[in-house]
């Protein structure tokens, strides 16, 4: 076995007992990287230099016989939305030039204490809008299951880059399925842990009150170690709330380990179609479930299934058009130098350094919000917003949680435009949902389709039920096998 | 028009005030709220200059100070309010959005006693207080330090983010007059909340107004905001000036717009604002939890808050104090504790009021003029108050009993005055002022007396032939024996002796 398939906890274990050291996990990463990058273009900043002298600073530490972190020497990339101190951080678009944060995000501050490595950025949907990785300012990311084909997005490059073994983990952001889609499309985990949980300080913000961080992994195991250290009270995030999860103690459980569980179907969801391979996908699911003990149930959520959609692209926009605003050359990034003015100077720089599915966000939020529309539009939209929380609640007061689909369709080929809006819709419907309501969602690999592409299903739970939800799909995993490394990437080219 | 001199006018006027709300840190992080004196952008974090990822974290106090403010202005504290973004673009605002309480405020349903032009009590409301952050400073290399047509701007984010409280009237004023008594009794009450030290040369108080002009034959002047007010004088021109040019447009039957004008403040005019006023656009801050304030919290505050000038002044009107005594012993609240603090060292309240209004205030006065002239004083500094006095209350409730017991005659208490002023103590002060203390004993006064007699006869003589009708002549001679005596003697005792003298020509030795 190579060191770049290993995973978290193995290569913890390996470099505290001196059996590898963390500058060879590192370089063997970044070989790896360098050697699958041409063809999938996951990364937008290699941190090749930083990173070998933070694994060399690891290996010093451990020959000194000095404390380590619970992750020394693990490799990992961070979405290019997340702020690292000194390097630069574009969220995958032009308008932020060169710039390179002056602070690291508390999620970076965390991990990076604990020991973790950074060897780079990845490449994401410009400011973490779309579900293809094709929007980014960089150029598009390529699935490594197959190279013709979109790794999902916006967190695309973090997905990417974990299935093809760059890293054991990654961190993404999820406003309405950013990593629990590129997740299912790469065939690995993906958490979206509860609105809160985990902080965002150091996010650049997209939905500020939908956007979450969350980890990719190819083990449960090795999520449930990443999510003990994100989740963290954060005094420099309002929104992150003050509730300590223990991640890492789990029970070992018998025969039929999901006993008394209560596992749902969504009712509405029934009367929508899904692709052959997904929808052979939750029938295999429900048997497993059934045989590992649980009961299966149906609930109803009407109100989400009809405008959680809608109500999600009001709010979204709206959040977005003002977070967004702050780009303007003035400060920082891009800026426009032949400007007469000051309004000319605004509007250069945002026209060229926006790309064309920013704009149309700002323009809709900017809309929505008019005076004369936003009670009707924006304000409603969080009326219904409060609906649709209240509906998710009543809920799961009888379930422990919801098995659903991430996508109703396998991934898509790159530059293939989905015109189908009905099928958009769908393709929205069981992500968005889960970020309206501040829910967790875990996004998990079930097996692959005939033609080699994985297939995933998420299940959702109630607000801080993170730890249920990882604990459910240990025992998923035990039965269909964790998450493979994309190991042949170039046979997908021909 | 033929009949227009018969049209009259009256004005409708709104006012809205920023203040700086008194705190060490800003509003959302943590950087230091006084940079007076320091470097262009050495007050800034990443959450002040809005970089992408930063997110504000309410600081404590500000709330704090927001309720103090409040209740000073009897305003109700709204147990849960709301943050907002503001959106218009303009780069002092580093985010291109303003975080902002709006009409979701902290307080709110607030009233301030005035008096109005005929002198009468009126009532102005005070629709909301409501928190928001400060913007930066912009540096325009134009002529008329505008940002339109400067080849360069600059901008200083120090105070990016200070705590501002935005405090809206009821249109309920009148008159510019009115306008500046509203804002004087405000700050007053503000500053003696402690919630803000409202320094104007420091920019902590600006203010906008938006006044309506309303014709006798029943139209109605459009609402005009006048902005740009940095001072009372500023206030009140400029409200003058927009109450004549709105009068103006009516009595020639024109119509006045709405629009936003600015207070130029060099040509005392206002023009009509260049930038378009576009509707601001408003969505909850999605970064802030709901504010929420418990009762006890409240309650706690609440009993932080002082004695209000009004109530003060009315006790003190209750100790035997004049309206004016009252009025000037209440206008700062730490020469009104300068006061009672002597009152409770014992003074006498008429004679305590009296000294601190006159002595206490004139050296005061007189050492901050000085520090004007010497130039020493720095912008940063804080003006030399009456709590930087050497003479402490007690030491002068102790002077002003000793003039009560005698011991000490006014004119010589001064003179002692002014020896504490240089530092000394009360018994060096007493020392240094040239006389024993203890007066003057009858029987040294009685020779004096005969000998200043004896010394000017033409004015005993004038006295004598009944030429002194006024009693100039009398008053002449107690002078020179209280100079004689250094201002030992006791005036009354003086005029006695005098008097007896006079009256007993035979006693004259």
């Amino acid at each position: 076995m190579e060191l770049y398939e290993l995973g978290v906890r193995e290569i913890v274990e390996g470099v505290r007992g001196k059996k590898f050291s963390a500058l060879e996990v590192f370089d063997e990463c970044l070989h790896r990287t360098l050697a699958c990058e041409s063809e999938i273009s996951a990364l937008i900043t290699t941190t090749a230099d930083a990173g070998r002298a933070h694994a060399r600073q690891i290996d010093e530490r451990i020959a000194k016989g000095e404390p380590l972190g619970p992750l020394a020497g693990v490799p990992v990339i961070l979405k290019d939305n997340i702020c690292t101190h000194g390097i630069r951080t574009t969220a995958g678009s032009r308008i932020l030039g060169r710039w390179a944060p002056p602070y690291s995000a508390t999620v970076w501050d965390l991990l990076s204490s604990a020991g973790a490595v950074l060897l780079g950025k990845s490449n994401m949907d410009e400011f973490a809008m779309g579900n293809t990785c094709s929007t980014s300012a960089f150029g598009p990311t390529a699935n490594p299951w197959d190279l013709s084909r979109v790794p999902g997005g916006s967190s695309g490059g973090s997905a990417a880059s974990v299935a093809a073994g760059y890293v054991p983990f990654a961190l993404g952001s999820d406003t309405g399925g950013s990593i629990r889609q590129p997740a299912s499309y790469c065939g690995i985990y993906g958490l979206k842990p509860t609105y809160g949980l985990v902080s965002r300080y150091g996010l650049i913000a997209y939905g500020s009150s939908l956007d979450q961080i969350g980890p990719f992994t190819r083990s449960v195991q090795d999520m449930d170690l990443i999510m003990d250290i994100l989740a963290r009270h954060d005094p420099k995030d309002s929104t992150s709330v003050d509730k300590r999860i223990d991640f890492t103690r789990r029970e070992e459980k018998g025969e039929r380990p999901l006993k008394g569980k209560r596992v749902a179907l969504v009712e509405e969801f029934r009367d929508f179609t899904l692709d052959p391979p997904i929808a052979d996908a939750m029938k295999r699911l429900i048997r497993i479930f059934e045989e590992m003990g649980a009961e299966i149930v149906q609930v109803s959520l009407p109100t989400v299934a009809r405008y959680a959609v809608a109500c999600y692209y009001a709010i979204a926009a709206s959040e977005a058009h003002t977070n967004l605003a702050r780009f303007d050359g003035v400060r920082y990034g891009y800026r426009v130098t032949t400007a007469s003015g000051l309004k000319d100077m605004f509007e250069e720089v945002r026209s060229k350094g926006f790309g064309a599915e920013v704009k149309s966000r700002i323009i809709a939020g900017t809309c929505l919000t008019e005076p004369v529309r936003s009670e009707e539009y924006y304000v409603a939209a969080t009326r219904v917003r409060t609906l649709i929380a209240e509906e998710f609640k009543r809920a799961f007061e009888n379930v422990d949680c919801i098995l659903q689909p991430v996508t109703p369709s396998l991934p898509s080929k790159i530059g293939e435009s989905d015109e189908d809006a009905m099928k958009g819709y769908e393709s929205d419907l069981y992500t968005l949902p889960v970020n309206m309501a501040g829910l967790p969602g875990f996004s998990f690999c079930t097996g692959y389709s005939d033609s080699g592409l994985p297939v995933g299903l998420q299940l959702v739970g109630p607000r801080w039920s993170d730890k249920n939800l990882l604990d459910i799909g240990f025992e998923l995993e035990k039965v269909l096998g964790a998450p493979k490394i994309a190991r042949e990437i170039t046979r997908g080219i021909a | 028009m033929s009949d227009n001199t018969k049209l009259t006018f009256t004005p409708v006027i709104g006012i809205e005030i920023h203040i700086q709300l008194k705190t060490k840190s800003k509003v959302f992080c943590s950087c230091s709220a006084d940079y007076t004196n320091d470097e262009p952008n050495s007050h800034i974090c990443p959450v002040c200059m809005g970089l992408p990822g930063s997110m504000p974290v309410l600081n404590k106090s500000v709330i704090q100070q927001g309720m103090l403010a409040g209740m000073a202005l009897n305003c109700t504290v709204q147990p849960t309010t709301y943050f907002f973004r503001k959106s218009y673009y303009y780069p002092d605002l580093p985010k291109n959005y303003q975080i902002t309480q709006s009409d979701l405020p902290i307080a709110a349903n607030g009233w301030l006693e005035i008096k109005d032009d005929a002198g009468n009590p009126k009532t102005i409301r005070i629709n909301r207080l409501h928190l928001e952050e400060d913007v930066g400073k912009l540096h325009h290399s134009a002529a008329d330090g505008r940002l339109e047509g400067a080849e360069t701007s600059w901008v200083d984010y120090n105070r990016s983010g200070l705590p501002l409280a935005e405090i809206v009237s009821e249109p309920d004023v009148s008159s510019a007059r009115e306008a500046v008594e509203y804002v004087t009794a405000l700050r007053r009450r503000v500053r003696y909340a402690g919630a803000s030290d409202v320094d104007l040369e420091k920019g902590m108080m600006r203010f906008d107004a938006n006044v309506s002009v309303k014709c006798s034959d029943g139209r109605w002047g459009r609402r005009v905001e006048v902005k740009n007010m940095n001072s009372f004088r500023a206030l009140e021109r400029a409200i003058e000036y927009e109450i004549k040019r709105q009068s103006k447009i009516l009595a020639e039957g024109g119509e006045v717009l709405q629009e936003t004008r600015h207070w130029n403040d060099a040509k005392e005019t206002t023009t009509a604002s260049r930038v378009k006023e576009f509707y601001r656009k408003f969505i909850v801050e999605p970064d802030l939890p709901p504010l929420v304030v418990s009762p006890q919290w409240v309650e706690e505050v609440r009993g932080m808050l002082p004695e209000m000038p009004n109530e003060k002044a009315a006790r003190y009107k209750e100790m035997g104090l004049s309206e004016i005594d009252a009025g000037v012993l209440t206008d700062s609240i730490d020469v009104a504790q300068y006061f009672e603090a002597c009152v409770a060292a014992g003074a006498n309240p008429l004679r305590a009021g009296n000294w601190v209004r006159t002595e206490v205030l004139r050296a005061v006065n007189d050492r901050q003029a000085g520090d004007r002239q010497v130039g020493e004083k720095q912008a940063g500094d804080r003006q030399f108050g009456v709590k930087d006095l050497p003479v402490k209350p007690d030491v002068l409730a102790e002077l002003i009993r000793r003039i009560d017991d005698g011991k000490l005659s006014t004119t010589l208490a001064k003179n002692v005055f002014e020896g504490l002023l240089e530092g000394l103590s009360l018994d060096e002060a007493v020392k240094n002022s040239g006389a024993a203390e203890g007066g003057v004993n009858a029987g040294a006064l009685e020779d004096l007396v005969s000998a200043t007699l004896a010394a000017n006869a033409d004015v005993v003589g004038d006295i004598r032939s009944g030429k002194d009708t006024k009693g100039k002549k009398v008053k002449f001679l107690q002078g020179l024996i209280m100079r004689e005596t250094k201002g030992q003697a006791r005036p009354e005792e003086v005029a006695a002796a005098i008097e007896s003298a006079l009256a007993n020509p035979e006693n004259l030795k």
